[in-house]
This record gives structure tokens, sequence and C-alpha cells, in this order.
């Protein structure tokens, strides 16, 4: 199976739900069962949130890979043009942003737990981050099994 | 110019007058009106009508560029009503979209059903509690049944906010069930520890239906009894 890349313009909450859906069946498509493509769905939709949560324009790539070791993967690339990530590790962790805990009062209206990235990275098999010139790329990875 | 060297060309200002109102014409537009001019004017053959000749395939070949492009544009303008019709569609989908993310329906007075299906992300289950608290509030409702069936996946803090938002409801004063956790919600729940003491969770909506509706007749039969003991002790 060759690669294979799709693109999705990520601008508002509908583009999430559409991304997040196609994610899914991408990865039905190049052979994950339904659980681990739900799984995908999630991290694509936790992602896409991102990019919209934070008002900035962006875009969400899925990659097939078919030659990763052992049997391929999926790479999804959350392409945005926002400023860097103050620090990933503390993003990462639940309930906190990337300068520091949230506080509960204001989750709803930052629009999130802020455990978006720790899901990432919970049901990814690998989580990138790279800055680039203009914004920053992250990269979530699901190897086929 | 073959008999003699003169190289002046003898025009007569009507001659002139109608090629300068043939290039008004075209000026305008008017390709027609001014291609019957130049013809009329060039019925004489002298070296004057070479430049009418040439004036007139000139004004010929910009009047089809003229009429090409017009076609060309009103193709445009069609496709472009197309588009901003596409677009209209594309927006009325996406507020649908947004809205179905959370349908909050009240099957009963005061019993409030949020089906959830789809793909639930972090940011979707804190919307969802905000849009289910609010209309517990406003619709002033008893039961809130969350019903998960559609799910089978969750992040394991997105389904710890779930229970986080069944207490919350409890916290309003409202009743709060979950009903068809899936074996791998369930799995989910159990690993992260969740304490699930005072949440109550069904099979299905049915099942939550019908817990309400006993709870219910309950209720009226207990004010039934505690109505008729009062008036048997006032007789």
């Amino acid at each position: 199976m060759p690669s294979e890349t799709r693109s999705f313009a990520i601008q508002g909450r509908s583009d999430v739900v559409v991304a997040g859906s196609q994610g899914r069946r991408f990865a039905v498509r190049h052979g994950f069962d339904v659980r681990r493509a739900t799984e995908l769905a999630i991290v694509v939709s936790e992602l896409a949130s991102n990019i919209v949560k934070h008002g900035v324009r962006g875009e969400l790539r899925l990659i097939w890979n078919p030659e990763t070791p052992p049997h391929g993967e999926i790479a999804i690339e959350a392409h945005d043009a926002g400023p860097p990530i103050h620090d990933l590790q503390m993003a990462m962790t639940d309930g906190y942003d990337d300068r520091g805990p949230i506080d509960p009062a204001l989750i709803l209206r930052r629009g999130g737990l802020g455990t978006g990235l720790g899901a990432i990275a919970r049901l990814a098999d690998r989580l990138d981050y790279r800055e680039e010139k203009v914004g920053k790329v992250i990269t979530a990875r699901f190897l086929l099994r | 110019m073959s008999e003699s060297e003169d190289p002046h060309v003898i025009v007569t200002s009507e001659r002139l007058q109608s090629v300068i109102e043939a290039l008004s014409y075209a000026s305008v537009d008017e390709f027609d009106s001014c291609l019957t001019l130049l013809q009329r004017s060039g019925e004489l053959k002298d070296e004057f009508s070479e430049l009418e000749t040439a004036f007139s395939i000139f004004v010929r070949e910009l009047g089809e560029a003229k009429s090409e492009l017009n076609r060309t544009l009103a193709q445009q303008e069609a496709v472009n009503r197309e588009l901003e019709a596409k677009l209209e569609t594309i927006e009325v989908q996406q507020a649908a979209i947004r809205e179905l993310s959370t349908p909050i329906i009240e099957v009963w007075a005061g019993v409030l059903c949020l089906p959830v299906v789809g793909i639930v992300d972090s940011q979707r289950s804190a919307e969802m509690t905000e849009t289910l608290l609010e209309t517990i509030v406003s619709k002033q409702a008893r039961m809130a049944i969350v019903d998960i069936t559609g799910i089978d996946v969750m992040d394991t803090k997105t389904a710890d906010h779930f229970i986080k938002m069944a207490r919350a409801v409890r916290l309003l004063g409202a009743e709060c069930i979950i009903s068809g956790i899936n074996p791998g919600i369930a799995q989910t729940l159990t690993h992260i520890g969740v304490d699930l003491t005072g949440i109550r969770t069904l099979r299905s909506l049915r099942d939550a239906l019908q817990l309400y509706l006993r709870e219910t007749e309950q209720l009226v039969v207990h004010q039934h009894s505690q109505l008729a003991r009062k008036l048997s002790s006032e007789s």
C-alpha cells in the first residue's frame, strides 16, 4: 500500500467533528481495529480542538506511512500558526495548561479541562513536538500492530 | 502610388469623419454600428481604405474577444453563485453540528436526557457539562439521564469528567443517571479507580426511564396514603 496524506483546514468547531470522523475512517481503511481507530479519532479531535480553542488558523494532516515497522503507522500532524508551547511537560500534565494549573472555576470559560495533551500522550504511541519559523507542529503516531 | 511619387493621400473630411465616428462606436462596445460605418466608407478602393479594412478587422476581432469574455464572465458568475449557495449550506450544517453535539431532550416534565454519540474529547465533555448544568437549572429538572450507549472509547480523564458531571448534577439538587456504559468504558472507569458511590448507572436508557416511572409511582402512592391517613384522622 503506498503512503497517503489527507489534509484538513481547521477553523471552527465543525471542522473538529469532520476531522475526527474522517480520522476514524482513515484508520479503519488502513487496517486499524475499530477501538484503536476511535482512539485515533479522539486524538485527532483533541488536536483539532486545541487549534480552534487558541483561535489560530491551522491544518491537520493524516499521514499513512506503510514503511514504519512493524506494519506501518498513521502520523497525525497538527500545524498551527500560534505561539509555541511554553512548557510542554507542564502542558501534558492533566489539569494544567502550558503555564501552570488551571483554575477549576475557569474551566468552562477557557473551553477545556486541560487534559487534552495528556489524553493524546496516553492514547498515541508517540508524541512529538517541534517549533517552526512560524508556529508549531504536534505529531501523534499510531502504530499498526 | 503607382504612377505618381506623391507621398500624400487625399481623403474627404466626410470619410475621415465617419472613421472617427466608427472609433467612437467601438469605444462604447457598439461593434456592429462601428462595422457598418466602416463598410460604407470603405467602398472606395484606395490607400486609405487599407487602413479602414485593417481597422474593421481589428474591431471584428475585438468584438469577438469581448463577447467571449462576457460569456466566460457569465459562467464565472454562475459558478460563484453556486459556490455561495454551497457556503451557505455549509454554514447551516455547521450550526446543526454544533447543536447536535449536545442535544438535550426533555423526555418528561423535569426529566432531561442527553444522548452522547460520536467522538468525545476533553473539550466536548466540558461543553456538555456546561450545557447540561445550565439546562437543569433553566428547566428545573429533577433528573438527568446521560446515555452513552453510542460511545465505545473515551480517554480516562474524559471518563472521569463524566462522573464529575454526574456529581455536579447532584449538587444542583437533581439526580443523574448514566446509562449504556459499555464494557470498554467500564474497564476504563474501574482502571482509573473512579469513586462511583452515589452515581447510578443503568444498562440502558429504557431501564433509566423505567426506574424514573417506578419512583414517581411510589411517590404518588406514598402521597396518596399520607393524604388518606390525614383524611381518616380528621373524620
